[in-house]
């Protein structure tokens, strides 16, 4: 019996050794959202496989909820995450790790939205209650449908009440105390089913602004062997081949985004809704075209300023500027030496030419 | 061991006693500061393992600065209008204030385990119902809760006591059933009525311990009120560490759930020294 069990070992080593010891393992971690279930798919379908194989070495797919995932990528235990831009400045980029943003998989067109009930308006808000996520993407929205309302002096007497995410679709309906909600679909959806609520601003009145990244460690792209190169061109070629199965037509289309949606254990119509709020950069050509254009670093400017006024970018961050953000076309938003957050378009440009 | 001397019977002098309860925080804390400074070493920008100084920092801005969603007023010159104006007086406060109301619906729950034990009706009506709800996690039932509660202070206290109580229903009951029944056939025959039996013979003297295991289920109030704060609220330390969870500020955090931790263990001393100057004649705890 011993013997067997030694024996085993021993096998399981020798095998071991070798494929540990040449091809370098990665993580990537992802969460519930439209536009990074896919990767659920990625992993299961065996795509990702195909092109980490291509490239040498191995890809390992992690599903984790929203904020841990942030937390194990800024405590450096998994290697690529999906985040928005504003995570990815005010997380990891203000923790003094430095991120790099290969992939714009798509921005939020609707997806997120403040809802209301009893058809209130925006000017009505004050001295009521909302339900959102504090310091997300959410109160981005809130700040910015104030905002472009006139209505910038008013944010404050608004009570925000900071609800969960996994509650805040039931408390929202259950207290009819609370005036406004702002979060974002699927919870839209199911809010927005119960009679008189109405929705209000929604995120395609901000397009561009909340951007659905896939970001890389800065110093995993840079290992001297290359392979933090290798691993964010599998990844971008893998990306590109999952989106151009999802864009097309017809039932093989729908076999395709009925298995990502499945990563949520959601249903087909569900995720095509959740899709059609969601402008997805099906192409590295589009992609590309807007991470180049100077639309990107007016966007940014607005979450860097949000993020500042709400205190994200830590107590040691004295200027806006000292959490600095690093363009394609080699701008730098902020100080110079101090770029912690990089667009990188290089990847999303090879895969444009076809040369991965 | 050498017959006639046991490690059971050794008595540490009082030095010793101190240096070697010490020996674990102190480890503990050199761990810390190892870590924090190496990480610091390698990217001076972290934020997950804060040093002293930032933590100092950190929690004195929490103290004695307004917090940010509230109206900005003209600051108080003095420390004290300052502290007592600071976020974390404010917070304090807040969590405070949940956690007297849901300790004061905690001597209903003393009550009907009292009279559950005693009284053999009250006993057969409740006791099938507390023992099944006992054992329902009263966290997953949330989305219930909401509707039933509304999202305010109510639902809060509401999955405390949902939480808590009837582990304090049922330990109370077992400590009624525990007094001899010699006692109470006894005081009947002194001339007692039902309730003197219940208040002046049995309450009077599980009474210490019923507020033993009132005082062992502190953490898990804590842990109730906490998860509730966490999930919708504006005000309170849990909301605060919630907040700051969302960018890392683990420089306030940490100094936070220590601060949670004092606060703990000062209700935890105050209800042990109650304790023993109200029943002299109880030497358990």
């Amino acid at each position: 019996m011993r013997k067997t069990i030694l024996r085993t070992v021993a096998v399981c080593l020798l095998l071991a050794v070798p494929t540990f010891a040449q091809k370098p393992g990665f993580t990537v971690g992802w969460s519930i959202y439209a536009g990074w279930t896919p990767y659920y798919y990625l992993g299961k379908s065996g795509i990702l496989k195909k092109w980490a194989d291509k490239y040498g070495i191995t890809i390992k797919v992690q599903r984790f909820d929203y904020a841990p995932s942030l937390d194990a990528f800024v405590a450096k235990n998994i290697d690529a995450c999906t985040m928005t831009n504003m995570e990815a400045l005010d997380m990891p980029a203000a923790s003094g790790v430095p991120t790099t943003a290969i992939l714009i998989g798509d921005y939020s067109n609707g997806n997120d939205a403040l809802l209301v009930r009893n058809g209130f308006q925006i000017k009505d808000l004050s001295g009521k209650k909302l339900l959102l996520v504090q310091k997300t993407v959410s109160e981005y929205l809130f700040d910015r449908a104030m905002t472009m309302n006139g209505l910038r002096d008013q944010i404050k007497q608004v009570r925000l009440i900071n609800t969960s995410d996994s509650d805040i679709a039931t408390a929202f309906l259950s207290d009819v105390n609370a005036s406004a909600v702002v979060t974002w679909k699927p919870m839209v959806s199911q809010i927005l089913k119960q009679k008189g609520i109405t929705s209000l601003f929604n995120s395609s009145q901000i397009p561009g602004e909340i951007l659905d990244l896939t970001v890389v460690r800065t110093d995993v792209l840079n290992r001297p062997d290359g392979s933090g190169q290798r691993f964010a061109k599998a990844l971008t070629g893998a990306w590109y081949e999952l989106m151009t199965q999802m864009s097309g037509t017809g039932p093989s289309t729908d076999k395709v985004l009925a298995a990502i949606a499945e990563g949520s254990e959601d249903t087909l119509e569900s995720y095509k809704q959740q899709i059609s709020t969601t402008k997805m950069f099906y192409t590295p050509q589009s992609a590309l075209q807007f991470s180049n254009s100077a639309d990107i670093k007016q966007k940014m400017a607005l979450v860097r300023q949000f993020c500042f006024e709400h205190g994200l970018l830590g107590s040691n961050s004295k200027s806006v500027d000292d959490i600095a953000i690093g363009f394609p076309d080699d701008s730098v938003q902020g100080k110079p030496d101090r770029v912690r957050l990089r667009f990188d378009s290089s990847y999303m440009q090879t895969a444009a030419q076809g040369k991965l | 061991m050498a017959a006639g001397f046991h490690l059971i019977s050794a008595t540490p002098s009082r030095t010793m006693t101190i240096v070697l309860s010490w020996i674990l925080f102190a480890i503990g804390i050199g761990f810390y500061l190892h870590t924090s400074a190496a990480r610091h070493r390698e990217n001076p920008e972290d934020r997950v393992t804060p040093t002293i100084g930032q933590m100092a920092r950190g929690i004195s801005g929490a103290a004695l600065t307004v917090a940010e969603d509230d109206e900005i007023q003209t600051q108080p010159a003095s420390l004290i209008q300052r502290f007592s104006t600071g976020m974390l007086w404010k917070d304090t406060i807040a969590t405070g204030r949940r956690f007297l109301c849901s300790m004061a619906l905690l001597f209903p729950a003393v009550l009907l385990g009292l009279h559950m034990g005693l009284f053999p009706y009250v006993g057969a009506f409740f006791l099938r119902f507390v023992l099944f709800f006992d054992k329902i996690i009263a966290l997953s039932l949330l989305p219930i809760l909401f509707i039933a509660f509304g999202i305010d202070e109510l639902s809060k206290i509401m999955l405390i006591v949902i939480g808590v109580t009837p582990t304090i229903i049922l330990d109370t009951f077992n400590l009624a059933r525990s007094v001899p029944n010699d006692q109470v056939v006894k005081a009947f025959t002194l001339g007692a009525g039902d309730f003197d039996v219940a208040y002046r013979v049995v309450l009077k003297q599980i009474w210490p311990r019923v507020l033993n295991s009132i005082r062992l289920n502190l953490k898990a109030v804590m842990l109730f009120l906490f998860a509730g704060e966490m999930i919708a609220s504006t005000d309170g330390l849990a909301y605060r560490i919630a907040l700051l969870r969302r960018h890392m500020g683990m420089d306030v955090i940490i100094p936070y759930v220590l601060w949670v931790a004092l606060l703990l263990f000062l209700v935890d001393l105050t209800m042990r020294i109650v304790n023993r100057r109200l029943h002299p004649w109880f030497r358990e705890s």
